[in-house]
């Protein structure tokens, strides 16, 4: 594989974006109803009791101000300091970054184990058994939402069968990874759906093209046109896909940490949505965005890797 | 959640559909016949005598709701509450029946005959988990720092308090502007607990790390308020408990909260979803605990929403409220109709006020001497996350149809339907209102004064009279006369209805049959029953 044709100037347009996120992560909460003071001080709400509070985490100040201060948390990496948790958001960040990582990446892992055979099959035995039976089974995978998925499995496998812990996050590496493979599977089977429906359709593309046929006449075994010639064909789509649905899938962990009750990103936001916990959500929100970010530049350049005759970052 | 295919011509053919439906069907069935299952595989109840110490040494407790702070005086989620009252010892603390106040650091104290200077003796030799003597100095200080800190929220409850003085290491003199009938009340509240003060002050991390006071256990890990490690403290001065640690865990989702219960992962759970007690009731390896607590559900009907203006149709409202029936369909019938504004049978609740009985005629007379013959459309503001408080908007929807009101329910989140009622011009409310304290003196503030800050729970009724009783009540030493008072300040909310007393609702846990002896005081605490707990093998 040769080398990548990256422009700069793809990496230079992401400033505006971060930028832009920057700006709609704080403004966004803002806008909604809803006061911290009140989440504080619940049933004992008074007026003056809220003023004390607002004023003591800033809120009084101008919205510019605090848009300022927001900006120099994120230069500075401690976020602020967050009003339920009474601690630097960053700090927060960083006790929670870990298990949702693994999460997306266990997540990763069971896709391409799951979609990249079966994809293939159904395309070579169109119309046949595992073709019509995968089709049931991820087209029924896709339609149920992920809580209902995630509670299902935890009621079969791990309150029936007993073959996985019933939620949470377990101490020590491979016990984190024994605690993740339920959730993981909860979200990569929705999204191996659209995997395996895209690489049979580029599979099968490919598989009807010229080069196909003459790589047949000339008596190349079918494995090796499977692998050298066709799979290295059909995949860079499937790539494309990949990349934009994992941008989703970090959205899916939201869910999915919340059945589950893993220690992740998720939690953290669901729980500071509700009690406003501004610094926290926009914190999240900015590094949730920044991955998603991350991950699309990562897909064009595996794109350019997969595709030499692209150049990344150059519009025509 | 969102999620994109991608590739917009994939969609499921027709035919294909009715297959995936057919197998949804499937799982379904799968789905029952496995809640069914568990219930059905039961192993033999080991009933183990609790013995001097707990057959397993662990407690494993799921909370719904996250830690968001070890320190007493922040903390505001009632879970991190309870969890504070296992850690931290007080001067003074509240009985398990949540009745009286009895001794804690302090074995013993005098008030004096003007009831102004009160005098705490610590017990001798009593010590911090680390081993290091608390002092009244500790004492004196971290009352000051719950009445004074910056990020106090309970520095109001004290305010008569003029002078605290560690007169020596065991001795703490405390002096007050006027008589304050709670004072020993709010000493008993987790704000005002004894903390060490060198240790606290030497690390502005220390209740993020492993928090330690003077009570029955010590933090040895608190994860990123995703879990929490208790381990016996060897120090506590009162009886040891029989476990030795106690983990806590955060499952958010309720679901999984059962599952993990079923599955034996965890033995006892905070909220079981309230339309599921039956079953578990019903599975023979598990229980339903309901404990009488200090919540009382009500609707407020604010003076600034015409035309709750009108006593005479506060009171119709009222007269057509049929609070069984809600009670029945909110709570499984679990809950109590409620009397008056003061949580169930708490210091000073009048039990002489009788239920409340419907009557539509009645309510119908009223709204017509109002001049609304016809009746009216009014919002009612309720929270939708909150299933119970759904129910009960409803069943006030229905009463209330039946005299002509038309009852327009605005479902908000948690957050924004407070922000909605607070104003008082948005319709009614449903709201409720829990206890931190056994003395009935902060829900009089909150419910009654309307000169309060809090505007009588957001209704904007305001009775000078009654008001002027709040305040006297809160000096008045003579339990008799003070009883009196209490006794006037219900009725007044009863007869003029700013707001409806609808339910009292019990605490719901659910815990396996191997745990012995877990008991919530209506305060929600529960530090007293771990003393004592054991847990079986399962």
């Amino acid at each position: 594989m040769g080398s990548v044709n990256l422009r700069w100037s793809r990496v230079a347009n992401l400033l505006p974006v971060l930028f832009g996120i920057t700006l709609v992560s704080f403004l966004l909460l803002r806008l909604v109803p809803g006061d911290p003071a009140q989440q504080i001080l619940g049933n004992r709400y008074t007026p003056e009791a809220a003023e004390g509070i607002r004023k003591g985490l800033g809120l009084d100040r101008p919205l510019l101000e605090q848009y300022g201060l927001f900006l120099k948390g994120v230069a500075t990496g401690s976020f602020g300091e967050s009003y339920q948790y009474r601690r630097p958001v960053g700090e927060l960040l960083l006790d929670r970054t870990a298990a949702s990582l693994m999460l997306v990446g266990l997540t990763a892992f069971f896709c391409a184990a799951l979609s990249i055979p079966i994809g293939l099959w159904a395309a070579v035995r169109r119309g046949g058994l595992v073709d019509q039976g995968t089709r049931v089974f991820f087209t029924l995978g896709y339609a149920l939402p992920a809580f209902l998925i995630g509670v299902l499995f935890i009621l079969v496998f791990g309150l029936k069968l007993g073959w996985a812990p019933i939620g949470g996050y377990g101490t020590g590496f491979t016990s984190h990874l024994g605690h993740l493979v339920l959730p993981a599977l909860t979200l990569a089977i929705p999204f191996s759906t659209v995997l395996v429906r895209s690489l049979r359709a580029s599979t099968i593309t490919v598989l009807d093209s010229d080069f196909v046929t003459i790589a047949r006449l000339k008596g190349i075994s079918e494995a090796r046109i499977m692998s050298r010639h066709v799979l290295r064909n059909a995949i860079s789509p499937v790539a494309v896909v990949f990349g934009i649905n994992l941008a989703f899938l970090v959205g899916g962990t939201v869910v999915v940490e919340n059945v589950f009750s893993i220690p992740g990103l998720g939690t953290l936001l669901v729980g500071a949505v509700s009690t406003r916990d501004y610094p926290v959500v926009q914190a999240v929100a900015l590094v949730l965005a920044v991955f998603v970010v991350l991950v699309n530049l990562l897909t064009d350049v595996v794109h350019g890797v997969l595709d030499p005759r692209l150049t990344v970052g150059v519009q025509r | 959640m969102t999620r994109s295919t991608g590739l917009p011509g994939h969609r499921p053919h027709p035919t294909r559909v009715t297959t995936a439906l057919g197998g949804l069907l499937t799982l379904a069935l799968a789905l029952s016949a496995c809640a069914g299952g568990s219930d059905e595989s039961t192993s033999p109840d080991s009933k183990s005598t609790p013995g001097a110490s707990s057959a397993v040494d662990t407690l494993k407790l799921a909370n719904a709701v996250a830690i968001d702070t070890l320190d007493p005086v922040e903390a505001s989620a009632n879970e991190s509450i309870w969890l504070d009252q296992n850690i931290y010892a007080r001067l003074v603390q509240t009985d398990p029946a949540g009745k009286e106040i009895v001794p804690d650091l302090a074995d013993k104290w005098e008030i004096s005959d003007d009831k102004l200077t009160y005098t705490f003796h610590l017990r001798p030799g009593v010590k911090f988990a680390d081993g290091t003597p608390v002092t009244a100095q500790d004492a004196k200080w971290s009352i000051e720092r719950a009445r004074d800190g910056e990020d106090s929220a309970w520095g109001f409850l004290i305010t008569p308090v003029t002078d605290i003085t560690a007169t020596d290491d065991q001795t703490l003199t405390i002096k007050l502007s006027t008589p304050h009938a709670p004072l020993l009340a709010d000493l008993a509240m987790y704000a005002y607990a004894v903390l060490p003060q060198k240790a606290v002050e030497a690390d502005k991390d220390f209740f993020n790390k492993t928090p330690y006071g003077a009570g029955p256990f010590k933090v040895t890990s608190l994860s990123a308020q995703s879990g929490l490690v208790l381990a016996r403290n060897d120090n506590y001065w009162g009886p040891k408990p029989k476990i030795a640690t106690v983990e806590v865990s955060i499952v958010t989702d309720d679901n999984t909260r059962l599952l993990q219960l079923q599955g034996g992962q965890v033995d006892v759970i905070e909220n079981p979803p309230g339309n599921v007690l039956k079953q578990i009731a019903a599975n023979p390896k598990l229980r339903v605990d309901l404990f009488d607590s200090t919540r009382v559900d009500f609707v407020s009907l604010p003076l600034k929403s015409k035309p709750l203006d009108n006593v005479k149709v506060r009171q119709a409202i009222k007269a057509a409220l049929d609070l069984g029936r809600m009670n029945t369909l909110a709570y499984q019938g679990n809950a109590k109709v409620a009397t008056t504004f003061f949580p169930y049978k708490m210091l000073f609740w009048d039990e002489s006020v009788p239920e409340p009985v419907p009557d539509v005629a009645k309510a119908k007379q009223l709204l017509a001497e109002a001049g609304f013959p016809n009746g009216f459309t009014i919002p009612l503001i309720a929270v939708s996350a909150d299933a119970a408080g759904q129910a009960q908007a409803v069943v006030i929807k229905d009463d209330l149809e039946k005299i002509g009101i038309t009852v327009d329910i605005q479902s908000f989140e948690l957050s924004t339907a407070y922000d909605k009622q607070r104003p008082g011009t948005n319709g009614m409310g449903m709201r409720y209102w829990t206890n931190d304290i056994i003395d009935p003196d902060e829900v009089a503030t909150f419910g009654a004064d309307g000169d309060g800050g809090a505007n009588a729970f957001n209704s904007y009724w305001k009775d000078e009279a009654v008001s002027a009783l709040v305040t006297q009540a809160r000096s008045e030493v003579d339990d008799t006369k003070r009883a009196e008072q209490y006794a006037q300040i219900q009725k007044a909310i009863v007869d003029q209805a700013p707001f409806i007393p609808l339910s009292y609702a019990p605490f719901r846990y659910a815990s396996g049959q191997w745990v012995k002896g877990f008991n919530v005081s209506p305060l929600g605490n529960y530090n007293d029953s771990l003393l004592t707990l054991t847990v079986a093998e399962h």
